[in-house]
């Protein structure tokens, strides 16, 4: 049966990472069917009638921002992404702008939104917005950041130079994928920050929900110790259940 | 016989009167016959455990941490599983409670990911379960214990994994099993053919379609990003010709050409 490739795959790794969300609620969240057959019928083939392409912004595809922009109308020009292999931005990385007014200026990536190549640098690459303009008041100027492309705009900065570099993911000899920069041959370390998810900034920071979740220590309590048993026979015994029933002779197929 | 079925309709018929018009006495009357333990639970709880503590029905934002994985799982022993299944189906009936009265009310409900959260880890409890099943019966059996699925041509003339069901007669016995091939013709029927060729005539054009697609996807995104990395491209595209991409003319970009 033919199998719909253009719903899957489409949000980048490192969004439904930062998302905290399982996957599978990031793709029901953004997605449109508006129609599917029935499934488990014989007559009905796998079909179903959905959007095909999204475009994908600065807005995460769980927000209702994102659905605005999506809207079942609204139809928008094909944007072209490089490929670009093995992603190597993260959050937290110091990179110099190679592009715009601030070209040579270096900062921190605030944001990544790897379904466009894009990196947000925090309070660069800036341009002025007016929000809340109305008759009677002038609105706030804000300044808000504009996503530059990983492949040209932004160059990682080599940590012993503190200059623009090339780079190459290369294996330590404990076995570990990390990040070379070619100027000096330095490690460019993964940063912290790119733990952080919207619900903590980092794993051991996350304050535990008292009523709903598992406590680590639990969580991580080893009680399996095995034995010759199906989980069934397992349970029974546990329950007192005994079952000399033999069954009859059955036939499958 | 006879007198028997209509003194057990009688007393029925007494009983449901007497029921309609005084329970309470009935119910304290015959209480060893009918009592049942619904709750298994320690406290008895009633239906208010379909739906979330009072304390979270105005919350616009309950979090909770992740689901279980597969790793967390294998090392918890049956009865654990058994309990965690059991937690995890109410928390979810709770869910799709909550959720459903958010939408009776036009409410938002809150983290909906959550469903989506338990969902996982009872799929990945059914996981564990399985394998622990699969890896005894393989020890004790040599096989899976598993379903037996096959590998068949459907009526239609397709391939198909049919789950074999259990019968409790031979199948050269069970006509009833057999007659809906007879009914419906064999796969080699010219109905089934005509249909096969035109269903390989429908894959032969999606297919062609979805290489055609790839193939002016790549020339525009060379005639767009010249230099960009080849093994990247080739690695997203297996199937597309570059080579054969970057001679077109689409591929060009708007400049003149050198030579």
């Amino acid at each position: 049966m033919r199998i719909y490739g253009f719903l899957g795959k489409k949000v980048g790794d490192l969004t439904v990472k930062y998302s905290n969300f399982p996957e599978s609620y990031v793709k029901r969240s953004y997605e449109q069917v508006y129609w599917k057959n029935p499934s488990n019928y014989p007559q009905y083939p796998k079909a179903q009638i959905a959007r095909k392409q999204y475009r994908f912004t600065t807005n995460r595809p769980w927000t209702g921002q994102f659905r605005l922009q999506n809207d079942r109308n609204m139809h928008r020009k094909k944007v072209f992404v490089e490929p670009v292999g093995e992603w190597s931005f993260f959050k937290g990385d110091r990179v110099e702008i190679m592009v715009g007014k601030d070209k040579g200026k270096q900062g921190i990536i605030s944001q990544v939104i790897q379904e466009r190549n894009w990196v947000i640098v925090e309070g660069l690459n800036t341009h002025l917005r007016v929000v809340g303009k109305d008759k009677k008041f002038p609105g706030i100027t804000i300044q808000s950041e504009a996503p530059l492309l990983v492949t040209t705009d932004v160059k990682l900065v080599d940590p012993e130079t503190l200059k623009p570099t090339e780079f190459q993911w290369r294996y330590t000899e404990e076995g570990d994928k990390v990040r070379v920069s070619m100027a000096s041959s330095r490690i460019i370390p993964i940063p912290k920050s790119s733990e952080e998810t919207m619900d903590f900034k980092s794993k051991e920071l996350y304050i535990e929900n008292v009523e709903k979740d598992t406590t680590a220590d639990a969580a991580v309590k080893v009680t399996f110790a095995p034995k010759l048993k199906t989980f069934e026979m397992d349970i029974m015994e546990e329950m007192g259940i005994k079952e000399d029933r033999v069954p009859a002779k059955s036939y499958w197929y | 016989m006879n007198t028997a079925v209509v003194s057990n309709i009688l007393k029925y018929t007494v009983n449901r009167c007497l029921r309609a018009q005084n329970v309470i006495k009935i119910a304290a009357a015959s209480a060893p016959v009918f009592k049942r333990d619904v709750h298994t639970t320690k406290p008895n709880n009633d239906l208010m455990e379909f739906f979330d503590v009072k304390k979270n029905w105005g919350e616009t934002n309950i979090r909770v941490g992740r689901g279980w994985r597969l790793d967390e799982l294998r090392i918890k022993s049956n009865s654990d599983l058994h309990k965690l299944w059991y937690v995890l189906l109410k928390e979810r009936n709770m869910l799709y409670t909550m959720e459903h009265e958010c939408k009776r009310q036009t409410r938002l409900f809150p983290n909906p990911e959550r469903i989506d959260k338990v969902q996982e880890s009872m799929d990945n409890i059914e996981t564990v379960i399985r394998e622990r099943n699969v890896a005894y019966y393989k020890l004790e059996t040599g096989e899976t214990g598993e379903r037996p699925v096959e590998d068949v041509v459907n009526l239609f003339g397709l391939p198909e994994k049919y789950e074999k069901k259990e019968h409790f007669i031979p199948k050269f016995m069970n006509t009833r099993w057999v007659k809906s091939y007879y009914e419906h013709g064999f796969v080699n029927s010219a109905a089934v053919k005509k249909f096969m060729r035109l269903y390989k005539e429908k894959q032969y054009n999606v297919e062609r379609k979805a290489r055609n697609r790839d193939f002016n996807h790549v020339q525009h995104l060379l005639k767009r990003f010249p230099n960009m990395d080849m093994e990247a491209l080739k690695a997203e595209y297996p199937d597309v010709d570059i080579e054969k991409a970057k001679r077109t003319k689409k591929a060009r970009g708007h400049f003149m050409p050198k030579y």
